[in-house]
């Protein structure tokens, strides 16, 4: 890839969404943001304007632990358009009892070491690509060993 | 409430790929329809008519229908909750009669896919989706249901393939089924993977059709002659928002929504002869013998491997060979469901009879939102 295409790339960036996910900008890992309700207490995610419990409009934005379990997964071999297959794909459980359904950034031959029960991080990743080639970059799990693999 | 009755059923074959446009294939179901009840069109009081829009395009899709068969002039409502379309319109239909709004309404459910969608791409949620826009599509939400079935109970590969080779046998039965050849265990389990575990012949594939249901009060029923077939329930309802640990394995919008309908028709699953479900994938019907209660919470495994779903078992499971062999005309299908439900209660099944068949319940569900177990389940319970 020329340098030239490359910066254009970067450019068709969108971030879905940045109000779902934060990636630190001073190096540290990215983590999901649930929202808790702060007059019932009830944790949402992603952001919702108003509480589905108790109709509060007051949530307050709440950083969640970067490691699940891995609660269930398929393998697309038939996508979506502007999806890659094979795909994989999985709800993870966070330890504040939201679960939260992502792609599972794993090479193709890598796909059949997924276990359910399996520990999985929160990572960043390219998650489609349309035919103009613009990018959505958004969150996906990553099995701990392989923090930095992936696609 | 008034009872309310069947009078008039009709339908087109399942197309792989429809030789008629959308809103010909509503015509003919309704042609369909009238002509079995015995009515003329102008006796039609209202009219309710599912089809996913964005697929045919169109929009007011009930009016291209039925206005050039002279049936203009009576409230007529476009109605859409994606696969359930079809069967809200049979709700809506009832409602009109057993409120009193009407004596006599009609449905319609209707889907032409292939003249507006390539084949080779799978359902999915919205692009706006959380989860929609990480990919996610039907296939992968069953298969993942169908992953985490088998590990907390046990299933393999091969009891969900049960489920696909019965229903393409009861198919083979039903002249307007899309496929009518045999299938095996082996050929299921080996097709071409479409999300793992779930195969293409676990899946059920785009088809065009039309159906069209015409109900009325008692008293019209038995002036028309018509054999008696009587809604015991009507059942719809929506998601509950969830974003905690829910059991994908225990179908939580089809439990309650199961609960209710046998509340308000006064049976159980002790009473069903036969049951129409969305079995959209394989997966399904052990999912569903469970939700609806006709065996325990990872019962369905056991339930399935001896024939408790087929002729001869506790209940027959698709007898028209399901959306699995049949296919899935998605806005259609509840429609369908209902058509073919109505014939095993009038014994007009031909080689597809359901024996001394006296309840039937029809189910289909809809939408992939995030957060919900389905958008939608629609139930019926009719019984002769």
């Amino acid at each position: 890839m020329t340098e030239k295409t490359a910066k254009a790339d970067e450019q068709e960036q969108v971030i879905f969404h940045p109000d779902f996910f934060k990636i630190p900008e001073d190096g540290s890992k990215p983590y999901l943001v649930g929202l808790k309700c702060r007059n019932c207490g009830q944790l949402w995610f992603p952001k919702l304007p108003i509480c589905p419990a108790c109709w509060s409009e007051t949530l307050d934005e709440s950083p969640m632990e970067r490691v699940g379990k891995l609660y269930t997964y398929t393998i697309m071999n038939v996508p979506q358009p502007g999806v890659k297959a094979p795909l994989a794909i999985g709800y993870v459980d966070f330890p504040n009892g939201i679960r939260v359904g992502a792609q599972i950034d794993v090479l193709p031959d890598q796909m059949k070491n997924l276990r359910i029960g399996m520990d999985l991080q929160v990572g960043a990743g390219v998650i489609r690509e349309d035919k103009n080639g613009k990018k959505t970059i958004s969150y996906v799990f990553r099995p701990l060993a392989a923090s930095k693999g992936g696609k | 409430m008034r009872d309310v009755y069947v009078i008039g059923v009709g339908m087109t074959n399942y197309y792989k790929k429809s030789p008629l446009s959308a809103a010909d294939l509503g015509r003919q179901a309704v042609f369909n329809a009238v002509r079995d009840a015995g009515i003329g069109p102008k006796q039609v009081q209202s009219i309710y008519v599912g089809e996913m829009p964005g697929l045919s395009g169109s929009i007011c899709f009930g009016q291209r229908v039925a206005t050039t068969m002279g049936m203009g002039g009576v409230p007529m409502m476009n109605v859409e909750s994606a696969c359930s379309s079809g069967a809200l319109a049979v709700n809506l239909a009832v409602k009109d009669v057993a409120n009193g709004v009407t004596d006599i309404s009609m449905a319609v459910g209707v889907q032409n896919i292939s003249a507006t969608r390539a084949s080779g791409t799978a359902f999915s949620p919205d692009a706006n989706d959380p989860e929609g826009v990480q990919g996610i599509t039907m296939p992968g939400i069953y298969a993942m249901r169908a992953k985490r079935y088998m590990e907390e109970f046990g299933a393999t590969p091969e009891d969900i393939a049960l489920v696909a080779v019965k229903n393409r046998r009861h198919a083979m039965n039903n002249p307007r089924s899309q496929f009518h050849d045999p299938i095996t265990v082996e050929q299921v389990v080996n097709a071409r993977s479409i999300s793992d575990p779930l195969t293409l012949l676990m899946s059920c594939p785009n088809t065009d059709a039309g159906a069209a249901v015409i109900v009325a009060t008692k008293e019209k029923a038995m002036q028309l002659g018509s054999k008696p077939v009587r809604f015991l329930a009507r059942e719809v309802t929506s998601g509950i928002f969830s974003n905690g640990f829910r059991d994908m394995t225990s179908m939580e919008i089809t439990v309650r929504g199961a609960k209710e309908a046998y509340e308000i028709a006064g049976v159980g699953p002790e009473d069903i002869d036969m049951v129409e479900c969305h079995d959209a994938f394989a997966i399904n019907e052990h999912l569903y013998t469970e939700a609806m209660g006709f065996c325990g919470h990872g019962e369905g495994v056991e339930f399935i491997r001896s024939g408790g779903n087929d002729y001869g078992g506790k209940v027959v499971f698709s007898p028209r060979g399901g959306l699995l062999s049949c296919g899935h005309p998605t806005g259609c299908s509840g429609a369908a469901q209902i058509v073919e439900a109505t014939w095993q209660l009038r014994n007009e099944a031909g080689a597809m009879q359901v024996p001394d068949c006296k309840v039937a319940m029809t189910h289909v569900t809809g939408g992939g939102i995030y957060g919900l177990d389905n958008a939608v389940c629609t139930i019926h319970i009719l019984s002769r």
